[in-house]
């Protein structure tokens, strides 16, 4: 076989597979998208986002198209033949310089039309557009390592935000301790949760499900498991969901119920279900789980003891009192975590 | 520029080990760039394959979580700082001197001396990994607060500012030598619209380098300061996070631009050589090289778009983002244009050039996908930007590396390399990276965020992340074939004359090697074709 034949073969299979890739994609994924587009069509700002996508996508894929195969057909029709000799020169052409303003301008047009089809799209992405007067206002903080949402009546939920369907929502995402990023891919894009400053990210959400999300800058040790689900539910629901979650600042089932969630969100991950111990020490039965200053102390400051491996953050910070209270009396109900009576406690 | 002037050498500088140990002769130190910054390139592509490992089905447990950081950060770090960065400055530093017909770099020890840096920064951050609590693992973007001491206790982040100060130290002193050498130091005739288009790139490289590293240089000091002596520069109440982001992504965009141009240059110089064509469009490479890096100290917040800027910064961003794809789509239309009725020769290093072309065209499309802030809204930090950026990286400057690589070792060692393991290199390599960066994209938007060591969706998403780790093993078996043939053809390649290629600029004039003065003799430069000139003007008097 000849080298010429094998470069024909070569670049043919070359040229195929390209062409074929995006078929191939298209076909697997008959469902959902499989990845060839942003999922999100949970809200107009989202489907906003997916449509410019398209667009974009569209031109870029012309353009790809048109350069790899002009690539390839340079490669196959001017590939040395084997009776021309290894010194001989192609033509001399240095350059051509109408071709050059045309292969300049021609991109730049490209480029002024995509930018101003996006700042036009831009209200609707941000979803600045139409009436917004009966928003739902909630605070989303990102936490190493788990998410808590606070509801306009001071009602705290962790990891699992409920919003009503149809309804627009403004979260005012922001920080306590590292850079994070609210990310709910099927809603709309992200945005991050930055200490000191608060960042609005506004949406409608536009059909009832549940949708998966997490956290999309590095936070730290657990920043790939720092998950979040949005459930959306009809006004009537979330109204209910709403007033499930009130009395949590006086003793009662959702003041244990928000203590459990609490556990279950932060400490757990470090330190086990049961508090035996995982990438943190284990903590169970200990005394300062139920001492209100200490663990106070221990959760706004956080802890580097220079002898154990890893840090404990401050993963209460911005706590109100009442979900301290509520910690720990999930833990004394809890008879795994529970230090036995009369040792710390302080009470 | 051809007085010879001889300076004694005490002997103990021309041993096997001490005349490298104590060389300060270019092309030596320029050798002893390009292979340890290979090693570190080994190195980090080794963790970059446990990382992979580790991902490729959900749930694994090869790694920890916390060995995941780390191998990130330094994987990151060390494929930038420690192998793209220098090794660029190892071609530089061989061929510069070459292509303008001098006999040296301008500063010599100043050279010999960048190179220890580098070294010395390199083995800083590769042993950091011995550290207390291990190496630092809050990316290569070390963003504050994750990167204090607030949140990463331990000397691993320390080190690493460290490893930072040392190879920017070493960056800037070679970059500055570089600049003054293309000045200063053409031989007669070697205007600037003759120098080689290397040389273009590697002056754009260097100028960028002089105009962003100092950044970098203070935010990783005040950050060192705010870790170690208790200053609060990037506290909330103070510079906050965002400064740090705006320091560093100030510097971290144009080193993206750093790292690619003089690829790029590279391509300039072997696609016209394997074409047998002049290139198409001196100029408008030579200053769509300048205007690249122009602009891209204009871009740098769209690595922020989600930081929550005001609206009109994110418009500017988007456009000045736009605007770099300009010159750079130039390029690719010129390259196209220097193959257009050429006589290619397939030789490995235009295989290379031609692998960089088709893959370098997707990262930049992705770029544009990128820019555009609401579509970053939903890829920024995810697996689609992974994805972006080692098109760019590896599909496109790492491709023109090897395309380099194998182009100028015959000068180098003297000694061809194998053709038949260099074209098994690249078919390996481009399958692999295909295999293992493209269903990335698809990951990305299926809401695969970066940096994470676990996750536990099934189906779809978990065959990308499969196909995705295997290609990467395909491509750790490219890299071993390449060593292989590096390996084999230094000891006992065919041996080549000067010019094996057929080629244009002056290093092709010296011998391979090249003696250590380089030339005997500078023939007179009347176009930026010089090599070439001579081929032709002994034709026509032979005839
Ligand atoms: C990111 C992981 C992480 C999270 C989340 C976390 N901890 Fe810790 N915790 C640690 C580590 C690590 C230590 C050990 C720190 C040291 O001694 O340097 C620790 C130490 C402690 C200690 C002290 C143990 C001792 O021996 O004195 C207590 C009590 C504790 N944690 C309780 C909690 C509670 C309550 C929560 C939830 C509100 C929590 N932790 C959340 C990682 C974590
Ligand atoms: C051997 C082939 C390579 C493989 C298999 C590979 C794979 C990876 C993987 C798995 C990650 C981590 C992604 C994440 O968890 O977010 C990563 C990150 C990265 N890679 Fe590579 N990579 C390769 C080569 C390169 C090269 C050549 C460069 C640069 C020239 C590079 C630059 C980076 C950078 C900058 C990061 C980001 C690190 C961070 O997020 O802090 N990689 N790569
Ligand atoms: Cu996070």
């Amino acid at each position: 076989m000849g080298r010429r034949t094998v470069v024909v073969i070569v670049a043919a299979v070359a040229a195929l597979g390209l062409a074929a890739v995006p078929i191939l994609l298209a076909l697997a994924a008959p469902a959902d998208l499989g990845g060839l587009a942003p999922a999100g069509d949970g809200s107009p700002s989202g489907e906003a986002i997916n449509e410019l996508y398209w667009f974009v996508f569209g031109i870029c894929a012309v353009v790809f198209v048109l350069v790899e195969a002009t690539l390839v057909l340079f490669v196959l029709r001017f590939r040395r033949r084997p009776e021309t000799a290894a010194e001989t020169e192609g033509p001399q052409i240095h350059g051509n310089t109408r071709l050059e303003i045309i292969w300049t301008i021609i991109p730049a047009v490209i480029l002024v039309v995509i930018a101003v089809v996006v700042l036009a799209r831009s209200p609707a992405v941000e979803a600045t557009d139409g009436d917004r007067s009966n928003e739902l206002v909630v605070r989303v903080e990102g936490h190493q390592f788990y998410w808590r949402y606070v509801y306009p009546d001071g009602e705290i939920a962790l990891d699992t935000l409920v919003l009503p369907v149809g309804r627009p929502v403004r979260l005012e995402i922001t920080s306590y301790d590292v850079n994070h990023s609210w990310w709910v891919p099927d809603l709309t894009g992200k945005r991050d949760a930055i200490a000191g400053q608060v960042n609005d990210l506004r949406l409608t959400p536009r059909r009832e499900g549940s949708f998966d999300g997490g956290c999309a800058e590095l936070c730290g040790i657990l920043h790939a498991v720092m998950p979040t689900t949005v459930e959306v539910v009809s006004e009537e629901e979330f109204g209910d969901r709403l007033g499930a979650l009130g009395g949590q600042d006086e003793s009662g089932d959702s003041q244990l119920a928000l203590g459990e969630a609490t556990w279950e969100a932060s400490c757990a991950k470090c330190h086990g279900p049961e508090g035996a111990g995982d990438i943190g020490p284990p903590v169970a039965r200990l005394g300062t789980l139920v001492d209100e200053e200490a663990l106070r102390e221990l959760v706004t400051e956080g802890l580097d003891n220079p002898d154990v491996e890893g840090y404990m953050p401050p993963v209460g910070r911005g706590w109100p009192d009442f979900q301290l209270q509520a910690l720990i009396e999930y833990i004394r109900s809890n008879e795994a975590l529970a230090p036995p009576e009369g040792d710390g406690g302080g009470r | 520029m051809a007085v010879r002037t001889e300076t004694a050498v005490p002997s103990w500088r021309e041993g096997r080990v001490t005349g490298w140990l104590t060389t300060v002769d270019h092309k030596r130190i320029g050798i002893l760039y390009i292979v340890t910054s290979f090693v570190f390139f080994f190195a980090s592509g080794l963790m970059a394959v446990l990382m992979r490992a580790q991902l490729s089905q959900a749930g694994n447990e090869i790694v920890t979580e916390d060995s995941y950081n780390q191998l990130l950060t330094i994987h990151g770090t060390a494929m930038i700082f420690l192998f793209v960065v220098p090794i660029l400055a190892g071609f530089g530093n061989y061929l510069v001197p070459l292509m303008i017909g001098a006999r040296d770099m301008a500063f010599p020890r100043l050279n010999a001396a960048s190179y220890w840096l580098f070294l010395l920064g390199g083995l800083v951050i590769f042993s950091s990994f011995f550290a207390d609590s291990g190496a630092a693992n809050s990316g290569w973007t070390a963003y504050t607060p994750l990167s204090t001491d607030e949140f990463s206790p331990g000397t691993g982040q320390d080190l690493w500012i460290l490893g930072l100060h040392l190879t920017s130290l070493s960056s800037l002193a070679g970059a500055i030598n570089f600049i003054v050498t293309i000045h200063n130091m053409r031989t007669p005739g070697m205007t600037w619209m003759r120098i080689p288009l290397f040389v273009w790139a590697i002056e754009a490289y260097a100028v960028l380098l002089v105009l962003v590293l100092p950044t970098i240089s203070a935010a990783v000091t005040l950050l060192l300061l705010d870790r170690q002596v208790g200053t609060e520069f990037f506290a909330v109440e103070n510079g906050g996070p965002v400064l740090w982001q705006h320091m560093f992504w100030f510097f971290g965009h144009p080193e993206v631009y750093i790292m690619v141009l003089p690829a790029m240059g590279m391509l300039s110089e072997v696609i016209p050589v394997f074409a047998r064509k002049p290139i198409f469009g001196y100029k408008a490479i030579a200053f769509s090289t300048i205007g690249i890096a122009f602009a891209s100290m204009l871009v740098w917040a769209h690595h922020m778009f989600t930081v929550g800027l005001p609206d009109y910064l994110q418009a500017w961003f988007m456009i000045t983002s736009f605007s770099v794809a300009v010159p750079t789509a130039i390029k690719i239309f010129n390259w196209l244009a220097t193959l257009w009725r050429g006589h290619l020769w397939f030789r490995a290093p235009l295989l290379f050039c031609l692998g960089f072309i088709a893959l370098f065209t997707m990262g930049g499309l992705s770029g544009i996908m990128l820019a555009t802030y609401p579509v970053d809204y939903q890829a920024h930090d995810s697996y689609y930007v992974v994805a972006h950026f080692h098109y760019v990286l590896f599909g496109g400057t790492v491709f023109g590396i090897f395309a380099g690589t194998y182009y100028w070792f015959p000068k180098m060692t003297g000694r061809m390399y194998d053709e038949r393991l260099a074209v098994t290199h690249f078919w390996l390599m481009f399958i692999g990276f295909n295999a293992a960066f493209l269903p990335q994209h698809m990951l990305g938007l299926m809401g695969m965020q970066r940096r994470i060591y676990t996750y536990d969706r099934g189906g779809l998403f978990e065959w990308y992340n499969l196909v995705s780790s295997l290609g990467s093993f395909l491509m750790a078996l490219a890299i071993l074939v390449f060593v292989w043939n590096m390996a084999k053809s230094w000891r006992s390649g065919t041996r080549v004359g000067n010019d094996p290629w057929g080629a244009d600029t002056l290093e092709w004039y010296a011998t391979s090697p090249p003696a250590p003065h380089n030339f005997d003799r500078v023939p007179y430069v009347s176009s930026s074709r010089p090599v070439r000139d001579l081929r032709q003007r002994l034709r026509e008097n032979g005839s």
